[in-house]
């Protein structure tokens, strides 16, 4: 079993390892070239500390990114282990610390955990780093046994001279390799001759989440530590105007009671002491100008604003024209609801601040974002600011925003030398999320006399997170992708079509990244029309997809194996259950992963059933097919989840759910059986922690379409009645 | 004062009886393992046993633990055997993020010490702990497997 820990170590520490025990073999190797190079800033002279041998031949690899549930600890350890030939058993996974050193992303510019990347854009540094220390530790049983290091190979875990079978461990040969010099070049393992790479390696924490000894950030522990419940202006914007202090002093266990930017936080002994007296707090807030901000009056907001111009995202072909001459039109309007993460896990982080010293236990996506926001606050260098990586209990992109960070360090830093844990409510992680922003869009298209479609034309409106919180990702500053994503530069050969955004700002609500993001809601709108114009002309939806994915095989393999899968049935038919069922299909490229997947659907006494999902993926490489097939499970149920029953409504500047009560998640009787196969095509990787997530809503609701002749233009079903 | 015995070991604290068993579990005893995911008993993560019975900690407080015996997650294993049910979690690979995991796994051994070999219907209206990850499929096999290491499927 693979030892696993969460205790990120410094870059000091790591190597300060080494020191104290003569013996350990660091690889310290030189960023990777190619695309990942940085020619303009040098980077290549830099080193990196991915890998650590022990004597006793045991490996610590210190991951890059976090693991939140899509498999990171294993697959990106498992692609080392290929090329370092070890076996997974002798790897223990710690997190890797801030820094520059780790920033293998963009062209070694940043790093973080998202955007469906981790394994594509590490693929190639992570077989290199593994393969260049293998190369320094045959070079160092070669030095022994006095023969050339091309007459040496390796077995996991040994060097061995091919002639005369001599074997030496990594362990025995690790402090040697230490004192080489990085070889400037090496060679990769054939593809063919791979053992992990491609194979469904176990997961290298499922002991540790079985047995409770899996550290979550809400489990962090130092001696002396307090703990902390907050209270945020309810009222998105607002501010505290007074709170009693006096009230609850006295009350069991408590500390102190401190402001925060939005809000109070009670300090206690226990959590459940500062909760306990935080309610009992008398607190007033200011609501400031936000107080009128209802979900419904900007949903109306965006509907009217679907008619203007907008800035085109792409535009090919003249679709004004088109549609003009189009014998026949057809338009439709949708809109979604805001959505919260609703990890399993509410927002928490510990932190400690001391004269020259912080650190910081978050639960984050980015350890980076979380340096530099403990620097900020506190005043202290990058240098003196640790940051320990805890597992996450969930992410899907809500860890992104280290809002709940900002709060722990704050409170650590006027409490110096106490270790302060902020932990949420279910109430607070609810009313204080970073939700999927609400969209609407207008879907327009033409049609020859044939039924053939020469035009469509997409407005969507509404605001993206991207340009909010990472505006140097935006190739146009006007066109936020993370919105219209997935609606646009998708295969389907149409001669005229135009995409249009309308920015229409959400602030003051807070809106953050939502597994998927854009095609989030673009896949519902898109692949949902898809099915209107199909029945719109009479064409069955598979047929009407595939004649306009004609020039494009790979998506249409992906779309055909699903069919297949399935035993596509186009019209509705008495199952077993003596209900009628249907099946709709919906076919997604996002995060460079296409996905198809058709869904089998039944309606009786006013209960919506999923019984089946078919799901066919092509995501290039599976680099663990297990995780793969895990991970589109993962993306199907959170979809549906979203599409049955979530919705978050905010009224007078206020979230109106709270708890799962009224903000249910996919409960374990909704959950329908799920096959999944995997198209490896050879193609560029593509992600795999969200693209199953975007196609299930659209494959549900023309499912629903095809059994009840209800179109579903808005989600969640829970708001539409069928009969 | 209080005295609670868990994992078969006694603990005396000091605090007031009304405190959920989950933070006295956690914080005031250490305990981990076992979850806080909505403080309503809605969701689950925070299940243990109460003589064998699985009770959502964040709801119960300790005075209804009085002369009662605890198993938290960490009280499965005997050593470094682990129970069938977290055998079976570990080689399925249930567990993604892995968070309602505990209280998953304390389900699935109080469903089975009842019913040693369960339907899949029995299995699915016994495990109704949430998972954001949606491993419930996975849950449901592994529940399945469980009661196959333990002997008990013909």
């Amino acid at each position: 079993m693979s030892n696993i820990t969460n205790i990120s170590l410094t870059r000091r520490k790591f190597l300060g390892v080494s020191a104290a025990s003569a013996g350990i073999f660091i690889i310290g190797m030189s960023l990777p070239l190619g695309k990942y190079a940085n020619a303009a800033t040098n980077k290549n002279d830099v080193l990196n500390a991915f890998i650590a041998i022990k004597q006793d031949g045991s490996v610590i690899f210190q991951n890059p990114f976090i693991e939140m549930g899509q498999g990171t600890y294993t697959s990106i350890p498992a692609i080392v282990a290929e090329e370092l030939d070890i076996e997974m058993s002798v790897i223990s996974v710690v997190h890797a610390p801030h820094g520059s050193d780790y920033k293998i992303m963009f062209n070694n510019t940043t790093r973080f955990t998202g955007g469906s990347m981790s394994v594509r854009m590490s693929y190639d540094t992570m077989r290199k780093a593994g393969a260049t220390a293998r190369a320094m530790l045959i070079q160092a049983a070669a030095n022994q046994w006095h023969v050339a290091a091309s007459a040496c190979s390796t077995v996991p875990g040994y060097v061995v001279h091919d002639k005369s079978g001599k074997k030496l461990s990594y362990g025995e040969l690790a402090a040697i390799a230490a004192t080489l010099q990085a070889p400037a070049e090496v060679t990769l393992k054939d593809p063919a001759q791979f053992r992990l790479i491609g194979k469904p390696v176990k997961r290298t924490d499922s002991y540790a989440k079985a047995t409770g000894q899996a550290e979550f950030g809400i489990d962090v522990k130092t001696e002396g530590m307090l703990i902390a419940a907050v209270k945020q202006s309810p009222v998105f914007g607002g501010s505290v105007k007074s709170f009693d202090k006096a009230a609850v002093m006295n009350m069991p266990g408590v500390f102190a009671v401190e402001e925060i930017a939005n809000g109070v936080a009670v300090i206690a002994d226990y959590f459940w002491h500062a909760k306990t007296a935080l309610e009992k707090l008398p607190i007033e807030f200011n609501d400031g100008s936000n107080a009128e901000f209802s979900s419904a009056g900007y949903l109306k907001t965006l509907q009217e604003k679907l008619d203007d111009q907008g800035i085109s995202a792409e535009d090919i072909g003249d679709v004004d024209q088109a549609l003009a001459n189009a014998s026949k039109t057809l338009n439709a309007e949708y809109h979604v609801p805001f959505l919260a993460h609703a990890t399993m896990e509410p927002q928490n982080c510990m932190a400690l601040v001391e004269q020259d010293h912080c650190i910081v236990w978050a639960p984050n996506q980015g350890a980076d974002t979380i340096a530099q926001l403990a620097a900020q606050i506190t005043g202290l260098s990058l240098d003196a600011i640790e940051v320990k990586t805890p597992f996450l209990g969930g992410g899907f992109g809500r860890r992104f925003i280290p809002d709940y960070a900002a709060q722990a360090i704050t409170l650590a830093n006027k409490h110096q030398g106490k270790a302060i844990k902020v932990i949420w409510t279910r109430e607070e992680d609810t009313q204080h999320d970073h939700y999927r922003p609400m969209t609407a869009a207008k879907y327009r298209a033409g049609f020859d006399d044939n039924g053939k479609i020469t035009a469509l034309h997409i407005t969507t409106a509404g605001e993206g997170p991207l340009k909010r919180h990472l505006p140097g990702f935006l190739a146009n500053p006007d066109i936020d992708n993370s919105i219209i994503e997935g609606a646009y530069e998708q295969p389907y050969a149409i001669p005229n079509k135009r995409m249009d955004l309308v920015s229409v700002p959400v602030a003051p609500i807070p809106i953050g990244f939502w597994r998927s993001v854009g095609n989030s809601q673009n896949s519902f709108f898109k692949e949902s029309f898809m099915d209107e114009m199909a029945h719109a002309t009479n064409t069955d939806p598979v047929d009407f997809r595939r004649q306009l994915l004609a020039t494009e095989p790979r998506f249409k393999k992906v779309l055909d194996t699903v069919v297949n899968m399935a035993g596509w049935r186009g019209k509705p038919w008495l199952a077993e259950d003596n209900t009628q069922h249907a099946m709709g299909v919906a076919l997604q490229l996002s995060f460079g992963t296409i996905v198809a997947e058709i869904a089998e659907v039944s309606f009786s006494d006013g209960n919506i059933q999923v019984h089946k999902v078919w799901c066919a993926v092509d995501c290039g490489l599976a680099v663990n097919p297990a995780i793969v097939k895990m991970q589109m499970e993962s993306g199907i149920a959170f979809g549906l989840s979203a599409a049955n029953a979530e919705e978050i409504t905010i009224e007078q500047g206020k979230v109106m759910q709270a708890n799962f009560y009224n903000y249910p998640i996919i409960s374990p009787d909704k959950m329908p059986d799920i096959d999944v196969q995997i198209i490896n095509s050879g193609e560029a990787l593509g992600g795999i922690g969200e693209p199953g997530t975007p196609p299930i809503a659209p494959a549900v609701c023309n499912a629903l379409f095809t059994l009840t002749g209800k179109r579903i233009r808005s989600l969640p079903l829970s708001k539409h009645s069928f009969s | 004062m209080a005295e609670l015995l868990i994992n078969d070991k006694q603990h005396n604290i000091d605090v007031e009886e009304s405190m959920p068993l989950l933070w006295a579990i956690r914080d005031v005893i250490g305990y981990t393992g076992t979850k806080f995911g909505c403080g309503i008993g809605l969701c689950g993560s925070c299940s243990i046993h109460i003589d064998g019975e699985v009770t959502r900690s964040c709801v119960t407080p300790i005075s209804a633990a009085n002369g009662k015996s605890i198993t938290t997650i960490e009280g499965l294993a005997n050593g470094d055997k682990l129970h069938p049910v977290q055998q079976a979690w570990v080689e399925s690979d249930v567990p993604q993020c892995g968070y309602c995991q505990s209280g998953q796994i304390m389900a699935a051994v109080a469903l089975l010490a009842q019913n040693p070999n369960p339907t899949e219907q029995e299995i699915k209206d016994k495990m109704i702990n949430y998972c954001r990850c949606g491993t419930y499929l996975q849950i449901f096999a592994a529940v399945k497997k469980a009661a196959e290491l333990q002997g008990n499927v013909a």
